[in-house]
């Protein structure tokens, strides 16, 4: 199947900085992606290459499109949010829904509204009278609306209090997510979405970390968790990263086989937060 | 609208071509200007309503009396103060309206980057060159238009007051009550001068437009200061004035292009004499402003800074 985006070499630099270095990646259609990494990691200068935001080196398909120059084709199939606070202030509820309704040929306007009727937002409030999370909601609502291809997501839920998180997820995930659409959300914030990815991009100053699907991460990935008199066997296998916890050490290893480390101690999958700061830590 | 299922058996491209129709998306982009912009409507509407009701308070005290003005006032000249009185309350609206209109053109690029409400509409399908000229037509075009027509609708009810005013002795019977053909060539005038005002500014208009979508702050000061620097340094350092010279004739060279021949000075107000505008209209020569070589080149001019806005938009983000 042919990749949604597909990077090869990616190149960003601002002046000698190079924030986003040689990266290559695809994803693939139908799935939910994590582009993670630290704040400065390069990913939101990824995010705006990927939308034709900015110039760069290297090759890059999105649709199978070169968003550089193509972007008008593009934006046709893709949508983004690109934080929280980009709706224009003096807009009212019923102009975002006229203005979208009459620039984009895929935009279903019942949908939209059917989506606001079940919150409080009122058809002729001004985006500067709703709360931070009302107007995620109202972009939300814009974009649940649009039949897109793919949805690119900017740390989308930044600033929002849990009870806008969870929402925000939770109707993304049933209200629009099929196989036959993908989702690259960029996010610092690993716990509250690693229930929501396919796949998880670790990038960090630039590179890619990490590649993989979240479920074949329990194939290649072990934590191990040792007492200290075991330690010094298990760091002679080799892991990647390790810490102490209370007066216990956590080891992670890649590749290694389960029946090799099980007699040291106890075994599981790491969750995408401890893979995160595992391999974040790892390569520092 | 395709369904998953007919998506899912579809084979590449990848991207589906259907399109908003262009004039759906441009009605869309200026509807959008008035929604940000009120000034745009709401500026000329206080002027109109204001120029309408000047007739009103207006006073002109004792005429019989002073025997100098007494001599503009005679039948010969009824038409010419008919004419003049339509004339004359437009001009506030269309002087307000440039201020209006080169405020709006300093802005419009401007403020969505600062309120960084242009990564939402990135967001959408509409090109960069869409939004940059959707933007100039609003402040060239459509704008002026408005305005004409408001201008239009004020100018009858200024004439109504007016005319009531006479009958009620407060205001002296100076014009003709009402003269439709003469009203029709007048209003002819002014839309053949605002026409050839919009090919005429075009060129300040995009560089407005350029300006708002290049620099990072302060869009004002660096709308003013660089002419204003380089007039002195030109000055300073080599004693000259082409960018003063050029500066004020993309500015008043307008009534040069227009082709309206002024009223020999023998004719003119100082001999009692109130031309008629309708007059003016019979003896304008429309085609010498079409052929005016400077009108072209500044549509030129005009067209390349648009280009140019279209180009730095592309790149341009909330940074």
């Amino acid at each position: 199947m042919t990749a949604v985006i597909e990077a090869r070499g990616l190149t960003k630099s601002y002046g000698a900085t190079r924030a986003v270095d040689a990266v290559s990646f695809a994803i693939q259609p139908g799935r939910i992606v994590g582009l993670i990494g630290p704040n400065g990691a390069g990913k939101t200068s990824l995010f705006k290459a990927i939308l034709g935001l900015t110039q760069f080196d290297g090759d890059l398909r999105v649709l199978g499109r070169d968003p550089r120059s193509e972007r008008n084709e593009l934006m046709q199939d893709v949508c983004f949010i690109a934080d929280v606070a980009v709706l224009p202030r003096w807009l009212r509820v019923s102009q975002a829904l006229d203005f979208v309704a009459g620039v984009h040929p895929r935009f279903d306007r019942s949908r939209a509204t059917d989506f606001l009727r079940k919150t409080d937002i009122k058809m002729s409030s001004r985006v500067r009278e709703l709360s931070k999370g009302m107007v995620t909601q109202l972009h939300l609502a814009l974009i649940l609306a649009i039949d897109a291809r793919l949805l690119v997501l900017d740390e989308p839920t930044l600033g929002l209090d849990l009870l806008f998180r969870r929402q925000f997820y939770d109707t993304l995930l049933n209200d629009y997510f099929d196989k036959e659409r993908t989702i690259v959300l960029t996010t610092h914030q690993v716990e509250e979405i690693e229930n929501l990815l396919t796949d998880v991009i670790f990038i960090h100053r630039g590179h890619v970390v990490l590649d993989t699907a979240v479920d074949t991460m329990a194939e290649r990935f072990i934590q191990l968790t040792v007492t200290s008199e075991n330690a010094a066997r298990a760091r002679q296998l080799g892991p990647f990263y390790e810490r102490e916890v209370f007066g216990r050490v956590a080891m992670f290893f890649d590749g290694k086989s389960a029946d090799e480390l099980a007699p040291l101690g106890e075994l599981r999958t790491p969750s995408v937060a401890d893979l995160f700061v595992a391999k974040m830590q790892g390569v520092a | 609208m395709s369904t998953p299922e007919a998506a899912a058996t579809a084979a590449p491209p990848m991207t589906t071509t259907n399109q908003q129709s262009v004039q759906k998306i441009l009605v869309t982009l200026f509807r959008r200007e008035f929604w940000e912009h009120r000034s745009l409507w709401i500026a000329p509407l206080i002027v109109a309503t204001l120029m309408a009701l000047t007739a009103i308070p207006l006073h002109i005290g004792n005429l019989d009396l002073d025997s100098d003005s007494q001599r503009y006032f005679t039948p010969e000249n009824r038409l010419g103060w008919f004419t003049l009185l339509i004339w004359a309350q437009t001009v506030p609206q269309y002087l307000v309206m440039s201020i209006v209109a080169s405020f709006y053109f300093m802005d419009c690029l401007y403020t969505e980057r600062k309120d960084r409400s242009i990564l939402f509409w990135k967001s959408l399908p509409v090109s960069d060159s869409m939004t940059v000229i959707s933007k100039l037509l609003v402040g060239l075009v459509i704008l002026p238009l408005g305005v004409y027509l408001l201008a239009m609708v004020t100018g009858v009810l200024f004439q109504a007051i007016w005319s009531i005013r006479v009958a009620a002795g407060s205001l002296p019977d100076i014009a003709v009550g009402w003269n439709t053909v003469a009203w029709l060539k007048v209003q002819g005038l002014m839309l053949y001068a605002l026409i050839i005002c919009m090919l005429w500014f075009a060129p300040l208009a995009a560089a407005l437009v350029l300006i708002s979508t290049w620099v990072r702050k302060n869009v004002f000061l660096w709308t003013t200061l660089p002419p204003v620097i380089a007039i002195i340094v030109e000055r300073v350092a080599f004693g000259t004035h082409y960018v003063k010279g050029l500066l004020e004739y993309r500015t008043w060279g307008i009534w040069d292009a227009l082709g309206v021949n002024p009223t020999p000075p023998e004719e003119g107000l100082h001999h009692g004499r109130v031309v008629s505008l309708a007059d003016l209209f019979d003896n304008v020569e429309m085609g010498k402003a079409f052929l005016n070589v400077d009108l072209w080149l500044g549509l030129a001019v005009a067209a390349a800074l648009v280009f140019a806005a279209v180009r730095i938009r592309r790149y341009r983000d909330d940074t």
